[in-house]
């Protein structure tokens, strides 16, 4: 069974904001709401400088949902975590409880209200008519449905980021991780798919 | 504010350290808007040939899973450059 | 890269991330006030804010009912990796855009720039130049174009009547496709002129002019891909991570496999965040790193003896020259190396071979930007790495057809194909041109413009002010058309300032008015005219990325607004000046480009027929077989090319029936011959492993056969793979075929064309098929000329900069004399040192002052600073400061503070607090405008159309200096002082 996942290969990313682009391109996102985006740690430091790609990694067992008091998120099949926007009060909750800092809130109103939260949908649309216009307005792009993979992953330059089945894309980290000889560890991947048996993403240490 | 930063060190210390996948038990909870379900990708009709999309047989799960899974190999150089 | 984000130490990203709620807020609120100043508009902003997603409104209300969905194939037009685009067309509107998974180039990959260009199709709130302008009493008013033509040409004849042709100058664009760029050349030739220019010339001129002097041709050797072929990737002036981020794909692919990869620049670059070693060298000192580590390999018998023998002319007197003045301790002294890091990096290029070294504008923008480049040739063949697989010299090129509008455009030295401007030249060109000579030569001032170098793009203005009696042309330039050229991007800002209140007209053309318009209507009432060009999105053409290849743009969209095709425009003025018939070769029946329908059933020249006659011309550079038919077969068809080797191993195009086989991808030039002699092009230049027809290639002989009794041409029994000829032989001619005996395979019609000719110049191609037959290269096999005797420095040579750090290294390694005149222009070096030395600028600007590219813009930055999904990314511009620079003057992250430079004028950014530099020097990004000392120019934009993100351009402030052979100017090193604003 298909288990979307995103993984970032910190050996390969860049900083070149081509997932923050695609995203935008694809989704409509509007100027000051950012789904993803690529944050630098060490910036300059010889030896320690690592660009991560973050955005919704669509946890197995997400903070968000369980802190959300609308109970608006919902999880697909193939384990995209989603939400309905007719029912999200952007009360702000799931920002706090999420650790990638993933969802967003748009201002909306002259007061600087909080609007609906938005956050990636792993380019899976949201609760509309698949591929709709109404959906697209919401959400973004359905491309799960369309038989495609997010946006920004297909997109990376270096194909840094990969989206996809957890066991599929594993598997090319893993081929990575081999030709490499050293490090397999993935960033993220503890906190959002759970911590599990270690390595066993990377298949281990070669 | 403080309870995020606090999550992040967390995630900076374990996400860093290693990790793995655990047990993937994803429990499916329907979607809805205004009472009607959110629709399953594989339900939808695959776009035409020059779309670029995947195809499958609508309605079932499991080619559009081939279907995304052989998509998936575009996100790995190694196949494009070496099993061509 | 978020001004923000960019701050050191680990405690940043936490809180970036944790900032929440606030930062998001704050942003919004960022953007709100960025839509006031930005005249969007109060009630436009505002729905915008709040509803997320209405901005699709428009494009998919069009595109309902019965949509009729196209899929155009399209290449990024942001820099020169050559990513391809598939562009989803849902009833002429351009609504997706799509990764081509199947380009051996790009996999589908690509950066900010490359995953935003589907904005360049988005018509709400669009930053283009909509219609034409003039500047009337001061403000910007919209003009018909017929309107726009019969003033722009009125007033340029009676320029020309008064001043004569020189009097005009056109800053041309490497933006133009290979079509364009050709066709610009040649309308500046019928004009009768050759001032014109483009980007090339503050690009990689350095490069062509000593690489080619080098080896034969000035392009990259090799392609990215090949870097998957390579055990070590040594940068030296690039920072592909951020200027060809998609190039990293196969950089990484290579490290990932083995290859060793070092970064030697002043910035601990993001390229140097993924290098195995990182070098950190004193800005302006290259020869002196170069010449270091070979210092090391010759101490140490690295060097390749067979190769060298074989193959390389002069490499004694490099070893001489390296051995006596480039010791560990001289080199420390120049360079900040140590002694220790010079050996380690000097063992890994020799441990791991073969390698590559790879630039860009780290080594081409110094005064002696031409002996740096050839100092790295120089490098790669004492490694015997040059000309074969897997090693080379990497040259990455800027702008995504800088490489071919230099192989064919606008060249303010040379005509299309590096064939120069010797009476020869001309005469070639005209019968391909299909144009009388002599009528040509009447166009001239004189018989003697003809031959003489026009002005440079760096030095317009110097064009327009410089007293007369230095100039050597007859009047100075009064008429400057920018025709897809920023200002921001020439140095000494203020002197173009003084150039335009000084012009009696400048036009722009441009999708996007940039920089000029704004600089223009600060300091003048009138004399401006705007013409709103198409993007390379809405023409179709061929397109030369970094690696040679050719690559065919369908046209994607109709051209927005009232914007017309560069070489509509240019039919339509060369009409208005009366020479409409011989721009399309219309003569004695016969009519070498057809016209066709364009924008609104006007005429335009057709791209096809224009490549057509391309190919029936340029024989020097092999641009003969890329027909428009064997291109689209390669477009349609990428999936059948090997990535590592991009060639095709087998494959039928379905439409045509066009057989790919052994093709490599794009046709890399040289392609010799006709089409029909289906060469396949050549992947790496100079790799004699394989036969000509299969890719193989030698050095050139261009340089005649021997040099004070010293033998040029390769030594007996180094020949590409198969060639008749075991020897090294001369470039082919007529002379020499039937000194081979082989004249007799030509055909009669070969031969009446060919008898006098060599192959350059035979149109017949007769000359080049029967070399290849015998498996030879057209252009000899030489060696390559590790001394170049016809350049000032004939041995590399490092010299400090103009404005050096270093007074006491001025007196060692001191700069060039003065030169009298250089195109067109006195050229000049050690007054400006001296001056520069008395007044003592080292101490008044201790900072090192460099500038460089930021992955989210593009070039002077108009184009990709108006589009929202990248203005975002980076909305100031900013000066990188080492933590101790900042903190010595009181300056913390993220104020605001001026930086000034020995030419008086300062610009204000922000500063960026970080350890990316070290605390001599500064970096400034380059792509910023719209600011004047401080000031912003919003209100002498055009209304709507100002970038979204404006900033000082760090251009402002840089200095005098250019190269003694190409006049590159210098932007990478002068001096500057930094303080709290």
């Amino acid at each position: 069974m298909a288990r979307m996942k995103f993984l970032v290969d910190a050996e390969r990313c860049i900083e070149c904001n081509g997932c923050v682009t695609a995203c935008k391109n694809e989704n409509e996102v509007p100027w000051g709401v950012n789904r993803r985006r690529v944050v630098t740690i060490n910036d300059g430091v010889i030896g320690a400088e690592k660009s991560i790609s973050v955005a919704c990694m669509h946890c197995s067992d997400a903070p968000c949902m369980a802190v959300c008091p609308v109970d608006c998120f919902y999880r697909t099949d193939d384990g995209v975590v989603l939400h309905d926007k007719d029912l999200c009060i952007g009360c702000g909750y799931c920002f706090y409880a999420c650790p990638f800092g993933a969802p967003q809130f748009p201002q909306a109103g002259a007061f600087g209200l909080r609007g609906k939260m938005d956050k990636c949908t792993f380019c899976a649309g949201g609760p509309e008519a698949d591929r709709s216009d109404a959906e697209f307005k919401k959400y973004g792009r359905n491309r799960l449905a369309e038989g495609k993979l997010p946006a920004c992953a297909e997109m990376c330059s270096t194909k840094a980021l990969l989206g996809g089945d957890g066991d599929v894309i594993a598997d090319i980290y893993r081929e990575r991780v081999v030709r490499r000889g050293k490090g397999s560890e993935v960033w993220g991947w503890g906190t959002a798919y759970g911590p599990g048996k270690a390595g066993a993403a990377a298949g281990g240490k070669s | 504010m403080k309870r995020a930063a606090l999550a992040l060190a967390a995630l900076a210390a374990l996400g860093l350290a290693g990790c793995g996948e655990s047990d993937q038990v994803v429990v499916y909870k329907q979607g809805k808007y205004q009472g009607k379900p959110d629709g399953r990708p594989w339900d939808s009709a695959p776009l035409a040939q020059e779309q670029r999309g995947g195809t499958w047989n609508k309605g079932d799960k499991s080619s559009w899973e081939s279907a995304l899974n052989a998509r998936n190999l575009t996100q790995n150089e190694y196949k494009r450059i070496y099993n061509q | 890269m978020l001004l923000t984000r960019k701050t050191s130490g680990p405690a940043v990203p936490q809180a970036r991330l944790a900032r929440g709620l606030s930062g998001v807020l704050a942003k919004t609120m960022d953007r709100r006030a960025f839509l006031q100043r930005s005249g969007v508009t109060l009630g436009a902003g505002a729905a915008a804010a709040q509803l997320p997603f209405s901005i699709i409104g428009e494009a998919r209300a069009q595109a309902k009912g019965a949509a009729k969905v196209e899929v155009k194939r399209s290449v990024c037009t942001h820099c020169s990796v050559g990513c391809a685009i598939d562009a989803v067309v849902e009833n002429g509107v351009w609504v997706r855009q799509e990764a081509v998974f199947d380009s051996p180039l790009n996999l589908g990959a690509h950066c900010a720039k490359g995953a935003a260009v589907r904005e360049h199709g988005i018509t709400h709130d669009s930053h283009r130049l909509k219609y034409p302008m003039k500047l009337e009493g001061g403000k910007w008013v919209k003009v018909s174009w017929d309107q726009a033509y019969d003033e722009i040409s009125k007033k340029v004849l009676k320029i020309r009547e008064e001043s004569g042709p020189d009097a005009l100058f056109i800053l041309g664009s490497s933006k133009h496709n290979n079509e364009q760029s050709y066709l610009l050349r040649k309308w500046l030739g019928l004009w009768g002129s050759n001032n014109v220019d483009h980007q090339a010339r503050i690009c990689h001129s350095t490069t062509v002019a000593g690489i080619a002097n080098t080896w034969g041709y000035g392009a990259m050797t090799n392609s990215y891909n090949d870097e998957q072929n390579s055990k070590c990737l040594l940068f030296l002036g690039s920072n592909a991570a951020e200027a060809h981020p998609v190039s990293m794909l196969h950089t990484l692919h290579a490290k990932e496999n083995g290859a060793k990869v070092i970064v030697a620049d002043p910035r601990f670059t993001r390229t140097a965040a993924k290098a195995d070693k990182f070098v950190r060298i004193r800005s302006g000192s290259d020869v002196a790193f170069q010449f270091g580590l070979l210092y090391h390999i010759f101490k140490n018998g690295w060097e390749d003896k067979k190769y060298i023998h074989d193959r390389v002319y002069g490499m004694d007197q490099i070893k001489t020259e390296v051995m006596a003045k480039y010791t560990p301790q001289a080199v420390e002294e120049v360079t900040g190396v140590s002694e220790k890091d010079m050996y380690d990096t000097a063992k890994m290029l020799a441990d791991n071979r073969p390698g590559f070294i790879i630039w860009a504008m780290g080594q081409t923008q110094h005064t002696n930007g031409n002996a740096v480049t050839r100092a790295s040739a120089v490098l790669m063949l004492a490694l015997g790495n040059a000309g074969i697989t897997g090693g080379g010299c990497n040259i990455y090129r800027g702008h995504d057809n800088v490489q071919g509008a230099t192989d064919l455009g606008p060249n303010a030295q040379s005509l299309p194909g590096y064939y120069g401007l010797a009476p020869g030249a001309w005469k070639h060109w005209a019968r391909v041109w299909n144009v009388d000579l002599d009528w040509i030569k009447k166009r001239f001032a004189a018989e003697s413009m003809m031959g003489k170098n026009g002005f440079t793009v760096s030095r317009w203005a110097d064009a327009v002010t410089e007293k007369i009696e230095n100039v050597d042309q007859d009047s100075n330039v009064r008429a400057v058309i920018f025709w897809g050229h920023a200002p921001n991007s020439q140095s000494r800002g203020p002197d173009q300032l003084e150039a335009m209140k000084k012009l009696d007209l400048m036009v722009v053309i441009d999708p996007y008015p940039s920089a000029s318009a704004a600089m223009f209507a600060m300091v003048r009432k009138d004399g401006a005219y705007l013409l709103p060009a198409a993007t390379q999105f809405e023409c179709a053409g061929s397109v030369t990325a970094s690696n040679r290849s050719l690559q065919w743009r369908e046209q994607v969209i109709e051209p927005l607004f009232e914007s017309r095709t560069d070489h509509m425009i240019m039919y339509q003025l060369a009409q208005k000046l009366g020479f409409a018939d011989q721009f399309v070769g219309k003569a004695g029946g016969k009519q070498n480009i057809k016209l066709v329908k364009g924008k609104g059933g006007m005429d335009e020249p057709e791209m096809e027929d224009t490549l057509r006659e391309v190919n029936s011309g340029t024989w020097t550079i092999g641009y003969t077989g890329q027909t428009p038919e064997r291109l689209k077969a390669h477009m349609r068809n990428m999936h059948v090319f090997d990535v590592k080797t991009l060639r095709a191993r087998g494959g039928k195009d379905k439409e045509t029936g066009y057989d790919l086989t052994g093709d490599y991808f794009g046709l890399p030039w040289p392609c010799w011959g006709t089409a029909n002699e289906k060469h396949p092009g050549t992947p790496n230049l100079y790799d004699i492993s394989k036969n000509v027809m299969d890719g193989g290639c030698t050095f050139r002989a261009r340089y005649g056969v021997e040099k004070d009794g010293v033998n040029l041409l390769a030594e007996d029994g180094s020949h590409s793979v198969g060639s008749d000829i075991t020897t090294g032989y001369p470039e082919f001619d007529h002379g020499f075929l039937k000194k081979l005996g082989w004249w007799d395979e030509l055909s009669d019609a070969e031969k009446q064309e060919a008898e006098g000719k060599n192959w350059k110049t035979d149109l017949s191609g007769g000359i080049q098929r029967v070399a290849l037959k015998h498996s030879c290269v057209p252009f000899g096999n030489a060696k390559a000329r590790a001394v170049v005797w016809n350049f000032p420095d004939k041995v590399p040579l490092h010299r400090e900069p103009l404005y050096s750090p270093r007074p006491d290294l001025v007196a060692k390694w001191p700069t060039h004399p003065d030169k009298k005149t250089l195109y067109r222009l006195p050229a000049l070096f050690k007054t400006i040192q001296d001056k520069s030395v008395a007044d003592k600028d080292s101490e008044k600007y201790p900072l090192i002052l460099t500038s460089g590219r930021l992955v989210e813009y593009e070039g002077g930055g108009e184009e990709t600073r108006s589009n929202p999904w990248l203005a975002e990314l980076m909305q100031d511009n900013f000066v990188e400061l080492n933590p101790k620079s900042a903190a010595d003057r009181g300056i913390r992250n993220g104020e605001d503070v001026w930086v000034s430079s020995p030419s008086g004028a300062k610009i204000k950014v922000k500063a960026l607090v970080t350890e990316r530099v070290a605390a001599d020097t500064v970096f400034i990004p380059f792509h910023f405008s719209g600011w004047w000392q401080g000031q912003d120019m919003l209100g002498y934009y055009p209304e709507g159309s100002a970038p979204i993100v404006r900033g000082d351009a760090v251009n402002t402030i840089t200095t005098y200096g250019y190269d003694i052979v190409t006049q590159m100017q210098e932007t990478k090193t002068t001096l500057c002082q930094v303080a709290k604003a």
